[in-house]
C-alpha cells in the first residue's frame, strides 16, 4: 500500500501540474508527529447522518485522505438537537488528535444549554471549513408571491399576530423570527419546527406563509418555482442569488446576520504538534479547489480571510461575543 | 401512460447492467441481514455504508441503499415468527401471530407468507409510484399539521382496538408509551422536559432501546425463567410452504395492507411501524370470526408484513418527486443523492429523469431478488429453531447490545435497553400487552407536535381540525373506531354478568 502510494506520488511529480500538490504533502508530513496518527482520524458530526453538517464532513472527510494518505471516518453523534454531540466533544473526547469536530457556529447556545458543563472555550478551533447565510423564502403560489420583503412586513403590522412564519425553537430562525418581527414593529404567528427541513415542507404545502432555509434545502425547488427568495442575511448579497436584496438592505439595519459558519475543533488537550500537524492537514483538505467546487455546490463558500487559525480563532470570538450581546439584548441572558 | 412505460423502460435499460445488478443484490442481501439482526436497523447500516457509495455511479448507489431499506423490512418478520423477538420496529406486530404459529410448527407457512406479502405489496406499491408519482406528491405535500394529527389519533384508536385482553391495562401501556415519548426536547419552546440534569436523556429515549429492551431481552428473561436449557420450539418442521388454505385466508390481507400501508407510507411521519399496526388493527376489525388472533391467525402475519412494504414504497414517492424525505431514512437517502452530486427535488425527473426512472426500475428488480433471496431460506431459517436456548440467546443479546449501542454509540442506551427489558419481563408476567406501548411510544411525539402546532396555527382554536376535510375524516373514522370499541366492551360487559 506504501509502496504503490510512494510510487504514485513519485510518478505524477514529474508532472509540472503535480508539483505543487507534491510541495504540499512533503510540508504537510515535515510537521508530522512521529507515531501519529497510530489509528483512523475520527471526525464527529452531532447531527444526523444526510443532512447539511453530515454532507459537508463528508467531503472534508475525503479531501482530508486525499491531502494526508491517512485513514478517517465520520461519525455521527446525534440527540438533544447537537447537546449531546457538543457535550461529549468538549468533555470526553480523547486528546490524544485522533477525535477532532466537524462544529458550526450553533455550537454557543448548545454551551448555553449546557449549563455550565462546558463551554466552547474548551475547544481549540483549527480550520475554517464554510459559511453560508440563511434565504427566506416564501410560497411561489402563497399570498407573498409579489412585494418582496416590504410586502410581508407591512401584512405583519396590518394583521400582526397572523402571518405563519417558520420556527425552530432556540436558535438562529428564532433570533431572525424576531429580528423581522422588530423591523416591522409587529409579531408574527411562529409556527414551531423540529428543524429546518419539514418546516420548509410546510411551506411548500401552504400551510406556513415564510421561513428561512439553508441553500441547498430550497435551492431545487426555487429551480422549479415552488418557493420565492425574498431576501438573504448577511451584510452581503449571495453570489448563489445575486438579484435578491439581504434584509439589511430593505429593513435599513446592519444586525439581521445570522448565518452558518463551520469549522474544524478538537479539545484543547491535544499536543501542540499534532495540533498543528492537523491545523495544517485540514488547512490543505478545504483548500483543494475540488472541495471548494464540492461546496460551491452546496451552497457554501469558503472565507479567504479565515484562512489561518488564528484568523479562526478570532472570529469564534466575535460570533460568540454576537450571540451573547443578542441573548443579553433581548432579555434571554443577564449580563 | 404510454410516455411513463418508455421512461420506465429507460430506467430498467440504464440499471440491467451486471455492475449495478450486482450492488442491488447485495443491497438486498445486507437488508435482510440487518433486518433479522435485533437492533441494527436500516438507519445505522445505511449511514455506515454512505462514504462507500461516493465511489458508486448515483443510481447504482441509492439503488443499493433503497434496497437495504426495504430488504430490512423483509428480513424484519423472520425474528419476529422464529423467536418473538422483532428484527425491526415495524415487525413488533408480526410477533403476535408469526410465533404464535411458529409454537404450533407452522413457522415455515409464516415465514413464506411473510415474504410473499412483503412482495406483493412491495411490488403493488412501485406500480402506484410509477405511474402517480406526480399527482400523489401534490396531494402529500398539502397535507399539513392538523392532517398529521388526525393520523396519530386514528392509529392510537386502532391501538385501543388492537388491545386483545383487559382494556384498561392496554390504556395503561399507551399512557406508559406516552409518556416515556416526553422526555427529551419540548418542540415548541425547546426546552428540555423530564432529563434530571442528564445530558444523555436531553436526546430521549432511543426508539430501538425500547424495542429491544421490551421484545428482545424480557423474551429471553421469560425463557430462561421457564425452562432448562431446551430449544426455542419443540415442533416438527414439515409443511414449510404455505397451503391453499393459507392463501385463500391471506390475500384479501395482503391487498388491504397494501394498500393501508401505501396511504400511510405517504404522509410525512407515517412510515412503516405506524402501517404495520394499523393494519394489524384493520385484519382484527374486518374478520368474520375475530377469535384466535394473537394464537397463530396467518392474516396477523400478511397484512402487517405487507403493509410496512408498501410504506417503504410510498414513501419513496415524496424523496422522488418533490425531494422531501418522510423519515429518517429517506432523509438520509436524500444525503446519499446530494453527496452524489444529485440535487433532490421536483426537478430531477426532468433534469436526470435517467436517475429518477432508474431508481424506480431497481425498485421492481430489488424486490423480485429478496423474494429469490428470502423463500429458499425459509428452510434454513426454520432450522435455526433447532439451536439451543444456550446458544441462540447469548448471540442474541450479542447482538442486540452491537445493534442498540450502534444506533447513537452511546452506551447509556444499552441501560435503557436492560431497563426496559425488565419491565418488559414485569408487565408480561402481570399480563399485560407490550405492542400498544410501542406503538403509542412512536405516534406520542408526532402527535404532540402537530398537535400543537395545529393549535399554533389556528385562528380559532379545533376548530382547524374540522375545517379542514382530510382531518375531519381522519377523526371521524377514529371516532366511529372508540364508539364501536365502546359498544363491543359494555356487550362483553353485560355477558360477563349473565351467568
Amino acid at each position: 500500500m506504501n509502496l504503490t502510494r510512494r510510487g504514485l506520488v513519485a510518478a505524477t511529480a514529474m508532472l509540472p501540474a503535480a508539483a505543487g500538490a507534491q510541495d504540499a504533502r512533503a510540508r504537510l508530513n515535515a510537521l508530522k508527529p512521529a507515531g501519529f496518527p497510530r489509528e483512523p482520524i475520527e471526525m464527529t458530526v452531532v447531527y444526523p447522518a444526510g443532512g447539511g453538517m453530515d454532507i459537508t464532513a463528508r467531503v472534508v472527510q475525503r479531501f482530508f485522505e486525499k491531502a494526508t494518505g491517512e485513514r478517517s471516518l465520520v461519525n455521527n453523534r446525534t440527540g438533544g438537537a447537537g447537546l449531546v454531540g457538543h457535550t461529549w466533544l468538549a468533555t470526553q473526547a480523547p486528546a490524544d488528535g485522533h477525535a477532532v469536530g466537524i462544529v458550526a457556529n450553533l455550537i454557543f447556545s448548545d454551551a448555553v444549554r449546557s449549563q455550565g458543563r462546558w463551554s466552547w472555550t474548551d475547544l481549540d478551533h483549527i480550520a475554517h471549513i464554510n459559511a453560508e447565510p440563511l434565504n427566506l423564502v416564501v410560497n411561489a403560489e402563497g399570498p407573498f408571491r409579489q412585494g418582496g420583503l416590504p410586502a410581508i412586513l407591512e401584512a405583519a403590522r396590518a394583521r400582526p399576530g397572523t402571518i405563519r412564519a417558520l420556527n425552530v425553537p432556540g436558535g438562529y430562525y428564532e433570533y431572525l423570527i424576531e429580528q423581522l418581527e422588530a423591523a416591522a414593529g409587529a409579531r408574527f404567528l411562529r409556527v414551531p419546527f423540529q428543524g429546518g427541513a419539514p418546516g420548509i415542507t410546510a411551506l411548500l404545502g401552504n400551510n406556513i406563509d415564510l421561513g428561512f432555509g439553508f441553500f441547498a434545502e430550497v435551492r431545487g425547488h426555487l429551480a422549479a418555482n415552488r418557493l420565492l427568495p425574498i431576501a438573504v442575511t448577511g451584510r452581503t448579497r449571495t453570489v448563489f442569488l445575486p438579484d435578491t436584496p439581504t434584509v439589511n438592505n430593505v429593513t435599513g439595519r446592519d444586525d439581521v446576520n445570522w448565518g452558518v459558519s463551520r469549522w474544524v475543533a478538537i479539545p484543547k488537550a491535544v499536543p501542540a504538534d499534532r495540533k498543528a500537524w492537523l491545523a495544517a492537514a485540514f488547512h490543505a483538505a478545504i483548500n483543494d479547489p475540488e472541495a471548494a467546487a464540492e461546496f460551491r455546490n452546496l451552497g457554501a463558500l469558503p472565507d479567504p480571510a479565515l484562512n489561518t487559525p488564528e484568523a479562526l480563532q478570532a472570529d469564534v470570538v466575535r460570533m460568540a461575543q454576537a450571540e451573547r450581546d443578542f441573548l443579553i439584548a433581548s432579555g434571554r441572558a443577564q449580563r | 401512460m404510454d410516455a411513463t412505460l418508455v421512461a420506465l423502460s429507460g430506467g430498467f435499460a440504464a440499471i440491467l447492467t451486471p455492475g449495478t445488478l450486482y450492488y442491488i443484490f447485495i443491497g438486498s442481501l445486507i437488508g435482510t441481514l440487518i433486518g433479522v439482526l435485533p437492533g441494527i436497523g436500516p438507519l445505522a447500516a445505511l449511514s455506515l455504508l454512505l462514504p462507500a457509495t461516493v465511489a458508486l455511479p448515483p443510481v447504482a448507489a441509492i439503488a443499493m441503499l433503497s434496497a437495504i431499506f426495504y430488504g430490512s423490512m423483509y428480513g424484519g418478520s423472520i425474528t419476529s415468527i422464529l423467536v418473538n423477538i422483532p428484527g425491526e420496529a415495524a415487525s413488533v406486530v408480526t410477533c403476535l401471530d408469526g410465533h404464535a404459529m411458529a409454537r404450533q410448527g407452522r413457522a415455515g407457512p409464516a415465514l413464506g407468507m411473510a415474504a410473499l406479502g412483503s412482495f406483493i405489496a412491495g411490488t403493488l406499491g412501485i406500480v402506484v409510484l410509477t405511474f402517480f408519482s406526480p399527482a400523489l406528491s401534490v396531494f402529500a405535500i398539502r397535507l399539513g399539521p392538523p392532517e398529521y394529527c388526525a393520523l396519530m389519533v386514528l392509529g392510537l384508536a386502532c391501538t385501543i382496538l388492537m388491545i386483545e385482553g383487559s382494556a384498561f391495562k392496554g390504556m395503561i401501556m399507551i399512557g406508559l408509551g406516552a409518556g416515556f415519548a416526553t422526555q427529551g426536547m419540548d418542540v415548541v419552546s425547546g426546552e428540555f422536559r423530564f432529563t434530571f440534569n442528564s445530558i444523555d436523556l436531553t436526546a430521549g429515549i432511543e426508539l430501538i432501546a425500547v424495542v429491544i429492551g421490551l421484545f428482545g431481552v424480557s423474551e429471553i428473561l421469560t425463557n430462561v425463567e421457564k425452562s432448562e436449557g431446551g430449544i426455542a420450539v419443540k415442533t416438527k418442521l414439515r409443511n414449510l410452504w404455505p397451503s391453499a388454505k393459507d392463501w385463500a385466508a391471506s390475500w384479501a390481507p395482503i391487498l388491504r395492507g397494501s394498500g393501508l400501508g401505501f396511504a400511510v407510507g405517504l404522509v410525512p411521519g407515517g412510515g412503516p411501524v405506524t402501517a404495520s399496526f394499523l393494519s394489524y388493527a384493520l385484519e382484527r376489525r374486518v374478520a368474520r370470526d375475530p377469535s384466535g388472533f394473537g394464537q397463530g391467525r396467518i392474516e396477523g402475519v400478511a397484512g402487517p408484513e405487507a403493509a410496512n412494504n408498501a410504506a417503504v414504497s410510498s414513501g419513496m414517492i415524496p424523496l422522488l418527486s418533490l425531494g422531501i424525505p418522510g423519515n429518517a431514512v429517506t432523509a438520509l437517502l436524500m444525503g446519499a443523492l446530494i453527496i452524489n452530486g444529485v440535487q433532490p427535488g421536483p426537478m430531477l425527473i426532468v433534469e436526470n429523469p435517467q436517475i429518477f426512472w432508474g431508481v424506480v426500475a431497481s425498485l421492481y428488480v430489488g424486490n423480485v431478488f429478496l423474494l429469490i433471496l428470502n423463500l429458499p431460506l425459509v428452510g434454513l431459517w426454520v432450522q435455526l429453531l433447532r439451536v439451543p436456548y444456550s446458544v441462540l440467546f447469548p448471540t442474541i443479546v450479542l447482538l442486540a447490545m452491537v445493534g442498540t449501542y450502534s444506533a447513537n454509540r452511546n452506551i447509556f442506551d444499552l441501560w435503557v435497553m436492560l431497563g426496559f427489558g425488565v419491565l418488559g419481563w414485569f408487565l408480561r408476567k402481570l399480563d399485560y400487552e407490550l405492542a400498544p406501548l410501542v406503538l403509542a411510544f412512536v405516534l406520542a411525539p408526532l402527535l404532540e407536535q402537530s398537535l400543537r402546532q395545529s393549535m399554533v396555527m389556528s385562528a380559532d382554536g379545533a376548530w382547524i381540525f374540522l375545517a379542514r376535510p382530510v382531518a375531519a375524516t381522519l377523526l371521524g373514522l377514529s371516532a366511529i373506531l372508540l364508539i364501536f370499541v365502546a359498544l363491543k366492551g359494555r356487550s362483553a360487559n353485560n355477558k360477563g354478568a349473565t351467568p
